[in-house]
């Protein structure tokens, strides 16, 4: 008994628990009561201590708990779905304004636009869902933030309250918090109501230390219901403000190696831009008149309009470059480097100097001559100054040389990259989807955000410049649905700046019930859907795999073909309250998107269904769809 | 570049065992272009693609053009008279009347 009263004295159990605790141990409840009464002086006279600077006490509901503790933890947005057991936590809303809550009446577009809201503002976020069964529609774009390492905290209840868990009960899957762990960097079940603050700023902590990752919390949803005293803290208290410099010596074997190259090429990825590096980076190319490349990533990392900036590798590897066809040293900054086929990026002719916070991902396929564990920016310092120490007149003299080759190339491949134009198709009707991202590229804002899921689309003509020109938002994780929740984010984030939303038809139809948050919340959003009624990248890729088979044979081709009957993406943006309209040709789109600027400059979203074309072997005018007609099968016209 | 011998070898195979009667004999000044298209073609194209995502294609010149102009589009850094060279060589040995190779 004196332990139950010292922990409830140190607020260390609730009074719930502390009457629970004293009539487990043989008092009557009226007892109880009464000693609790008796300890009331005492406790007041602990709240009356003042509490260190960014720690309070708070006694409340668990769902007010949580809502504070989302306060002290630095989020202005709540992304959720409706949920019954969150009572609690929408109460605690309704006197809280400056948690401002989104409903998103799909949990996928929703953790889409959480995602988009955490990558384009750099400020945390918090998305819901109603027990498990939202979790699972919000773990496709779970995967993605993990895949692309955004650092976004997801949040459902046990719908199985304490007492009857364990019971195959309504919406109860044993170890729901497990279900998640291979895709987050943490995921707990908070074990009593006082602990729920603790859990939530454990999830952002983890999520926004570097390498940034999803996280996933979680608890018995009676404990939203449950009064209890509990700490909210600031979480600037516990974040272990994580920015590591690289080994000196580790920097000075790097910038050697760099001074000594017949020709460096810069890797750049997303930790530059996450760390707001590219300024270093752009430094760092041009005191060595080094070529810069970027693997396959989320952000645009390094200005696409600079004259050392050789292009992305047309197939994801850096020997698939143009030029240079031969870097003896490579430099990574910030890619994550993820592989799609069995032959490594970076060559192992080259040497590599790999310089990340994600050390985890760090020597998996490449060798790594010089490792640099880092955060990117303060890396990106250190090696520029010692590269700088080592330069001398020779050395730079070398570093002209090879800047004028460079630039010698990226001239001449910003001329055959204009050659897109001339294709012999190029005023077809259906359109090339070439030519609609041309015109979306002529028409876009210099400073344009783009967001983009479009899979068979080539970003040509944008020139994306993160240094105050367009920025580009890529899909990257591919669990497809993301792109329209995505650009809804990234509005939010950033209501000052156009943003256009690219996006395959095939893809549109997995995620636009974000289009109704576009409407609700005014974010005026321009999404040009590039519909050709078919997945075009699964058809080419599927007859890679069987050339000459069957399906090339028959034309009966199983899983590709969206068409009969086609799909209106237009009414289905009208529907969810987006006005919208179908463009079959160039001088409609260019109509179009006159309108559609007209529409964002007062506020609303607007939607372009652009009929492209289909490419690639084998496609019919009208392709053969399988015979199945479950009406004509019927024997009761019903 | 550790891909790139291996690929180009598979690659030649393919592109001779789709398209490789048309292309062997003597060789007439009218098949200069088209030879310098198959050269192109070993060059260019198969760093990014396996020759089988396009070895059922039959398209006339336009066609293969508009193909090629598409990988533009992508990310290749092609010439003009390396595009023509090599959709003239694709016409020839994958045109519309070409038969289809066996399985």
């Amino acid at each position: 008994m004196r332990e139950l009263v010292a922990q409830y004295l140190s607020q260390s159990i609730s009074r719930r628990t502390f009457l629970k605790g004293l009539t487990a141990a043989g008092v009557s409840l009226a007892a109880a009561e009464s000693i609790l009464e008796s300890l009331a002086p005492a406790a007041h006279a602990q709240e009356a201590r003042p509490a260190a600077e960014g720690i309070k006490v708070f006694e409340g509901t668990g769902g007010a708990c949580f809502a504070e503790q989302l306060m002290a933890s630095g989020v202005k947005y709540v992304f959720g779905n409706s949920a019954s057991e969150d009572a609690q936590f929408y109460e605690a809303l309704v006197d809280r304004p400056k948690l401002k809550y989104i409903l998103t009446p799909h949990e996928g577009p929703g953790a889409a636009m959480a995602a988009g809201y955490v990558k384009a503002s750099g400020e945390p976020a918090i998305v819901m869902q109603a027990a498990v069964v939202g979790l699972m529609n919000a773990m496709g774009q779970m995967f993605n933030a993990f895949k692309e390492q955004t650092p976004l905290v997801f949040y459902s209840y046990r719908t199985d309250q304490s007492g009857r868990a364990g019971r195959d009960g309504f919406e109860e899957v044993a170890n729901q918090e497990q279900i998640v762990a291979p895709m987050t960097k943490y995921s707990w079940l908070a074990r009593r109501p006082d602990r729920i603050p603790e859990t939530v700023r454990r999830a952002f902590k983890a999520a926004w230390t570097p390498p940034y990752g999803p996280t996933y919390c979680s608890w018995h949803s009676d404990f939203n219901d449950e009064k209890t005293r509990t700490e909210i803290i600031v979480q600037q208290k516990v974040d272990p403000h994580m920015r590591v410099r690289p080994d000196p010596a580790e920097v000075e074997r790097a910038a050697k190696l760099l001074v000594e190259a017949r020709m460096p090429l810069l890797n750049v990825g997303d930790e530059v831009y996450n760390r707001k590096a590219i300024g270093k980076a752009v430094r760092l190319a041009e005191l060595l008149g080094m070529p810069v490349t970027q693997a396959r990533q989320v952000f645009v990392s390094f200005p696409q309009t600079h004259r050392l900036w050789v292009g992305g590798p047309p197939g994801n590897r850096l020997a698939t470059l143009a030029f240079p066809k031969d870097p003896d040293v490579v430099v990574n900054v910030g890619n994550k480097l993820q592989h799609n086929s069995p032959a490594p990026i970076v060559s192992r002719n080259a040497k590599l100097i790999d310089m990340r916070i994600d050390s985890a991902s760090m020597g998996n396929v490449m060798t790594t001559e010089v490792p640099l564990v880092a955060d990117v920016a303060l890396g990106l310092d250190d090696l520029i100054a010692a590269v700088e120490a080592l330069m001398t007149p020779s050395i730079r003299q070398r570093a002209a040389t090879r800047a004028q080759e460079v630039e010698r190339f990226t001239g001449n491949a910003k001329a055959l990259k204009a050659l897109v134009t001339k294709n012999p198709e190029w005023d077809a009707s259906p359109m090339l989807a070439d030519r609609v991202t041309w015109e979306i590229a002529r028409f876009a804002d210099p400073d344009a955000i783009v967001v983009h899921e479009g899979g068979s689309i080539g970003l040509h003509s944008f020139g994306f410049d993160p240094l105050g020109g367009r920025e580009l938002f890529n899909y990257y994780g591919a669990h497809l649905g993301s792109g329209v929740g995505t650009a809804a984010g990234v509005k939010l984030a950033r209501p000052d700046r156009q943003v256009i939303c690219l996006v395959g038809d095939g893809s549109f139809v997995f995620g636009p019930t974000a289009l109704w948050n576009m409407a609700r919340l005014e974010l005026p959003v321009i999404t040009v859907v590039y519909n050709n009624h078919a997945y075009s990248g699964p058809h080419s890729r599927v007859i890679e795999k069987v050339a000459g088979g069957r399906m090339v044979q028959t034309g009966h081709f199983i899983h590709d073909y969206l068409g009969n009957p086609d799909m209106n993406m237009a009414y289905i943006a009208r529907g969810l309250g987006v006005d919208a309209e179908v463009v079959a040709s160039a001088e409609q789109l260019t109509a179009a998107l006159a309108r559609a600027r007209r529409a964002t400059v007062e506020g609303k979203p607007y939607l372009l269904d652009v009929q492209v074309g289909r490419y690639g072997v084998a496609w019919a005018d009208k392709p053969w769809t399988p015979p199945i007609s479950i009406a004509r099968e019927r024997t009761k016209k019903v | 570049m550790s891909i790139s011998s291996k690929s180009i070898s598979i690659f030649l195979f393919c592109v001779l065992w789709a398209f490789g009667p048309g292309a062997a004999g003597a060789q007439p000044p009218a098949r200069a272009l088209e030879d310098a298209g198959g050269d192109a073609l070993g060059r260019l194209c198969f760093q990014c693609h396996r020759a089988s995502m396009w070895s059922d294609l039959r398209l006339d010149r336009r066609g293969w053009e508009s193909v090629l102009y598409r990988m533009v589009g992508r990310g290749a850094l092609w010439s003009e008279e390396d595009i023509k060279a090599m959709a003239a060589y694709l016409a020839a040995s994958a045109g519309p009347q070409a038969g289809k190779p066996a399985k």
